[in-house]
């Protein structure tokens, strides 16, 4: 379409910026009106042919331009930068009360109930979470405010009923596979950690990434610029500090001030949002645009349906609170099971929060875009179906820049590094001292000393480090991050929620079953694109030129849970362990 | 759509609610947790220097 004035576009291929090169968030979503699903194919640019007087509007300028209207400022900067030098200091002060292995990554076992909240909520309340969350609601609508209620319900009953956390705690045990041992045998432990440490470290690959896209929209900062790399290398290398010097300790305390930070941070950042678009208008500008696909997740057609509200049961509910690694080392550092239930029953309500507020800034953004930004709505929903949108992991950030004043910009930026910087600490943590507890420490048997314990565990949070740094910075690759995720993911849960469950309550369970039931869960593969198209699962249409599915990610995650569950029964049933002795018997309920 | 409507505005505004009563106890309850923390921590340490 060519118009007379130079602030009308045509498309031309001009290379594009390097952000809409990014990462895919591709999902089964309803088209808004005439919108594709976006995707990680280059974007063309677009220029005036009819008018070589006028600059060439490209989309990369475009998007820059967007960036540049952030009020992130100098005193923001220096917000930032105050929190994290506290944070650094902590990991240095805490690191004389490091001992043993049981305070480096226990803190002593002496975790009171509130202390326990917050530090679940820091770790748990990720800033990867608040992306891809913020990206559901602004994709899915008030929809997908039933992940936030399907986590806090199971979070509850957890809680409540102390379903598998009480009695690991009870057990005394410092990490899941260390529970694989005491149950079933070493070599299970063995494969478990190998499990549990390859699906999690990979999980943490696009971390760093997507921290990256909301420190560029937050701030406006060039994706082309040095300084982002440097930015993401700075945080990455001042996390290592404190973990490696303070273990668990500082990652409990430095959780502690992130969440006080964060906590009153989203309350203010969600009223401002509120006074700026206005509830009413909000709900019936989703209605408007989505009709009721944009409430009711159950509908064929609003992205969801229900084998995925059954799998975000499954997966947002019990995985994360119960089975997850980084939430089970809460309830195993808790002062005794009465404070796990209760840590628990009250973490819900933060595992609620920490979904239902990102999809509520996800949702203001689309919002704002259609009603008050054109230019973000060109960018993000734009009406040519030929032009490829950004990346809509940018619209919250981008939108939260715009609204929020000088001063809370800042503190909402610290706190969303800081949830970045606690999940690295935590996760880092955890599979740097599962690889030397359940796989090293296992194979060297008693010759494992534990200065040297906790020498190879800070060795081992470098080297995971240096590689989410190498991979967060230099991998260009275009996989969904949710769906790369749940696989990773699912590559350790699958198997461990039968070992877990069938371990802890089945006294029928043997070694064989569990080692079968590890090795099964890799069959969560089937669920990443590129493993789907190569075994037929996907391909694409020839008459239509659109992807057709035969099984989507979570029917394959679900069916590779029930199929784990078989094999786990069936191994235990053909291949009973033999009589145990005294040391090895399982611990009774 | 209506009922999905009314139950997605009281799950907010009730979240938030609760939320923000929750992050006011934790923050007192989680300071007081710490001093604990540290000094339980301070006692096991003089009793392993001994």
């Amino acid at each position: 379409m060519i118009q007379d004035d130079c602030e009308s576009p045509v498309i031309t291929n001009k290379s594009p910026h390097p952000a809409l090169k990014n990462t895919s968030t591709k999902s089964k979503l309803t088209p808004f009106k005439t919108v594709v699903a976006f995707s990680s194919k280059n974007q063309a640019g677009i220029y005036r042919p009819n008018h070589e007087q006028c600059p060439p509007i490209t989309m990369e300028n475009s998007f820059t331009e967007a960036l540049s209207h952030t009020n992130f400022s100098t005193l923001d900067w220096i917000l930032v930068v105050l929190y994290l030098s506290i944070s650094v200091l902590i990991g240095l002060f805490v690191k004389k009360y490091v001992r043993n292995m049981t305070t480096y990554l226990g803190a002593g076992r002496a975790i009171g109930t509130c202390l326990g909240i917050a530090t679940m909520t820091g770790t748990e309340m990720g800033l990867i979470t608040v992306m891809y969350s913020s990206q559901k609601g602004f994709t899915g609508g008030f929809a997908a405010f039933h992940i936030a209620l399907a986590a806090a319900i199971v979070t509850f009953i957890v809680g409540a009923t102390g379903f598998i956390v009480c009695r690991l705690r009870d057990l005394k045990v410092l990490t899941i596979p260390e529970f694989y041992e005491r149950r079933f045998d070493r070599k299970t432990r063995i494969l478990g950690g190998v499990m549990l440490a390859f699906g999690g470290i990979l999980n943490m690959g696009l971390f760093l990434k997507v921290g990256s896209m909301f420190v560029v929209g937050i701030t406006g900062m060039s994706q082309d610029s040095r300084a982002l790399p440097a930015v993401m290398t700075v945080l990455l290398a001042l996390v290592l500090v404190y973990t490696v010097m303070g273990g668990m300790i500082s990652v409990i305390v430095t959780d502690y001030i992130q969440f006080v930070v964060l906590s009153f941070g989203i309350l203010a950042a969600t009223v401002v949002c509120l006074n700026q678009l206005g509830w009413e208008n909000i709900v019936n500008t989703v209605q408007e645009l989505k009709g009721e696909e944009g409430f009711n997740p159950l509908m064929e057609g609003s992205g969801f349906g229900w084998s995925y509200v059954a799998w975000m049961f499954f997966t947002a509910g019990l995985v994360s609170c119960a089975i997850w690694p980084t939430a089970v080392a809460r309830a195993l550092a808790m002062e005794s099971t009465k404070a796990v239930k209760k840590q628990y029953m009250w973490s819900s309500l933060s595992f609620m929060i920490r979904f239902i507020i990102p999809y509520f800034w996800g949702i203001c953004a689309l919002v704002y875009f259609t009603t008050s930004a054109p230019d973000l709505q060109e960018l993000f929903l734009p009406t040519d179906p030929n032009v490829e949108p950004v990346n809509n992991l940018y619209a919250m950030p981008i939108f939260l820049g715009r609204v929020l004043p000088v001063g809370l910009i800042g503190i909402i930026t610290a706190a969303m590094i800081a949830a970045f910087m606690s999940t690295h600490d935590s996760y880092l943590l955890c599979w740097s001292s599962v690889i030397t507890q359940d796989i090293i420490a296992p194979i060297r048997g008693k010759n494992f000393s534990t200065a040297s314990r906790i020498k190879w565990t800070r060795i081992l949070i470098v080297v995971i480090g240096l590689y989410i740094l190498y991979w967060g910075l230099i991998y260009e690759g275009g996989d969904d991050i949710w769906d790369y995720m749940a696989v990773t993911g699912a590559i350790y849960f699958t198997g461990a929620f039968s070992l877990l469950i069938g371990g802890l309550y089945w006294k029928g369970a043997s070694s064989t079953g569990a080692f079968l039931a590890l090795l099964s869960g890799m069959t969560a593969l089937l669920g990443l694109d590129p493993v789907q198209r190569l075994v037929g699962l996907k391909w694409v249409d020839p008459k239509t030129n659109e992807d057709v599915q035969y099984l989507s990610g979570d029917e394959v995650g679900l069916m590779t849970v029930a199929f784990t569950m078989v094999v786990f029964v069936a191994g235990s049933l053909l291949f009973p362990d033999k009589p145990k002795t005294q040391s090895t018997k399982p611990i009774e309920a | 759509m209506n009922m999905w409507k009314t139950l997605w505005t009281i799950l907010f505004f009730g979240s938030i609610t609760l939320f923000a009563g929750m992050a006011v106890w934790v923050t007192i309850g989680g300071f007081r947790d710490i001093k604990t923390l540290f000094q339980r921590l301070s006692e096991d340490q003089s009793v392993d220097e001994e």
